[in-house]
């Protein structure tokens, strides 16, 4: 029961991650063009992404069984030759993977694909655990893999064409009419991709969270037909809605600034070009991860508009964080179960076991916490002039004091 | 196979609502910038035109009312589920 309690925990936190590090997907651009100001984008992002949780059509229970094979797709319900202590150590591994990941990206203030990060830590766990056959391969092929590689292409090229017709159409608009214009559009194209986000997102914690009280046989029935329990939904609306209102601002800080400079026609395009892709797959049935559109929207703005200037040195940093994503946030996964599995062996605990590897999470996150606290990136300096010359999400004028002082700690950033 | 026709799909509905719609709203925003009048950046002053700017408004609401539409039909599941009130109930169930 503790080590429920503990998951259940650790699958909120990891909503909570999902959510501020996605804040910047929808509303980066609105803050880089100064179409909303900082403070009042990320609440809006929040309140919107709370609603869009409670909107979720899909009932999540798909979300585990596309990448493992611990349950039976029809029911739900854990396979037979998996006990409920293993299965629960696999989940909580896979999250803690996925945490870890998410907040290592967030401190260099990569767009990872929090999606990526879940799934890739699930499959380690998985791997770990069963070996390869616990692995769903043709599911990670076509539910991962291709729409990884599709998405930023479909993004970039949607986006692309939609900055060039709209700055097509209206090169003959005075520029503060226009700018004021599209800055509304903007606000309504963000609030979509917001509210999206809540809809896909959330959805993957209510799938774990049901995953594991089934493992441990406090859910029973069918939950495709019946739907999750009201609970489940509320908390995992609350964290992904706290999460983003946090705001992740690095990450916010690199798509506005480091991609592309934007100006609100082309944030207009972008949000428009996310919006439409991340809800008509989503309709179509295909699960798209939110960064991997938001950032190919982005690409695509710079690139559809005439003369506009795309950082391609940030754009290849952030394709190989997506490479290594799945491996990374695995080998985080597979490291905690066997972690968690040698010390239940050694003790006899089960309790030993997953305590020691949340104890790890708790001092890892509150690690990497403390290093983003030494420069730190927020809704004051968001907008500051981005450096060419290092690239790094750090604002100039931030790193400079902490050079002086503490010269190692500049190396690693 | 399957899978690349999805692909398909939403390109081409990405193309339509994520490029096609932003370039109405674009033709909405010059006609009513035009219909509105005023002073352009080089001093000469064009004359209000209402039908021009009232057409610019139309376009708006049109782009409105698609986003609308587009997201009450993806969530029309759970409204259904929830308030057992169906928002487009002349189309079959999905």
């Amino acid at each position: 029961m503790i080590i429920l309690v503990l998951l259940i925990f650790t699958a909120l936190a990891f909503d909570f991650t999902n959510g501020f590090h996605d804040t910047g997907n929808a509303m980066a651009t609105s803050i880089a063009t100064g179409a909303l100001k900082p403070k009042t984008a990320v609440l809006l992002a929040g309140v919107l992404n709370l609603v869009g949780a409670f909107l979720s059509v899909e009932v999540a229970v798909t979300v585990t069984t596309s990448v493992l094979k611990v349950q039976d797709s029809k029911t739900g319900a854990l396979i037979p030759n998996i006990d409920a202590s293993m299965g629960l150590t696999i989940i909580f591994a896979g999250l803690i993977g996925g945490i870890l990941w998410n907040l290592m990206t967030w401190l260099f203030g990569i767009p990872s694909s929090s999606s990526h990060a879940l799934f890739g830590g699930l499959i380690g766990a998985g791997l770990a655990a069963l070996g390869a056959a616990g692995v769903n391969w043709s599911g990670v092929t076509q539910k991962v893999l291709i729409p990884a590689v599709a998405a930023p292409l479909i993004a970039c090229l949607v986006a692309g064409c939609g900055t060039w017709l709209v700055y097509r159409i209206t090169r003959n608009v005075r520029a503060k009419r226009r700018e004021e214009g599209f800055r509304w559009g903007q606000i309504a194209t963000a609030s979509l991709v917001a509210l999206s986000h809540g809809t896909n997102d959330a959805q993957k914690t209510m799938g774990v969270i049901a995953l594991a009280l089934i493992t441990t046989g406090h859910l029973t029935g069918d939950v495709k037909e019946n739907g999750l329990p009201f609970w489940i939904i509320f908390s995992c609306a609350v964290a992904i809605g706290l999460g983003t209102y946090i705001g992740g601002w690095r990450v916010i800080r690199t798509l506005g600034k480091g991609l592309v400079e934007i100006q609100s026609p082309q944030g207009f395009a972008a949000e428009a070009s996310s919006a439409a892709i991340i809800l008509s797959s989503s309709a179509a049935g295909m699960a798209l991860s939110t960064t991997h559109v938001a950032t190919g929207s982005i690409l695509g703005s710079g690139v559809g508009k005439p003369g506009a200037e795309v950082r391609w040195a940030v754009a290849g940093r952030m394709a190989i964080a997506w490479l290594i994503t799945l491996p990374a946030a695995g080998l985080m996964g597979a490291l905690s179960y066997w972690l968690s599995h040698g010390v239940k062996s050694l003790t006899g605990s089960d309790l030993a076991g997953d305590g020691l590897i949340f104890v790890i999470l708790c001092a890892l996150s509150f690690f990497i916490w403390w290093r983003a606290q030494q420069q730190k990136v927020d809704s004051s300096n968001v907008n500051a002039d981005w450096d060419d010359s290092t690239n790094s999400v750090v604002p100039a004028e931030v790193r400079v004091p902490v050079k002086e002082t503490k010269d190692k700690d500049t190396a690693a950033v | 196979m399957t899978y690349f026709e999805s692909i398909l799909k939403v390109l081409v509905v990405g193309l339509v609502l994520g490029a096609g719609l932003p370039a109405v709203f674009a033709g909405g925003l010059v006609a009513y910038s035009n219909g509105a009048g005023g002073t352009e950046a080089d001093g000469s002053v064009h004359a209000p035109n209402p039908v021009l700017k009232y057409f610019g408004i139309a376009l708006f609401v049109f782009v409105g009312w698609v986003i609308l539409t587009a997201v009450l039909w993806i969530t029309r599941a759970t409204i259904v589920h929830h308030f057992g009130f169906d928002p487009f109930p002349f189309m079959p169930k999905k």
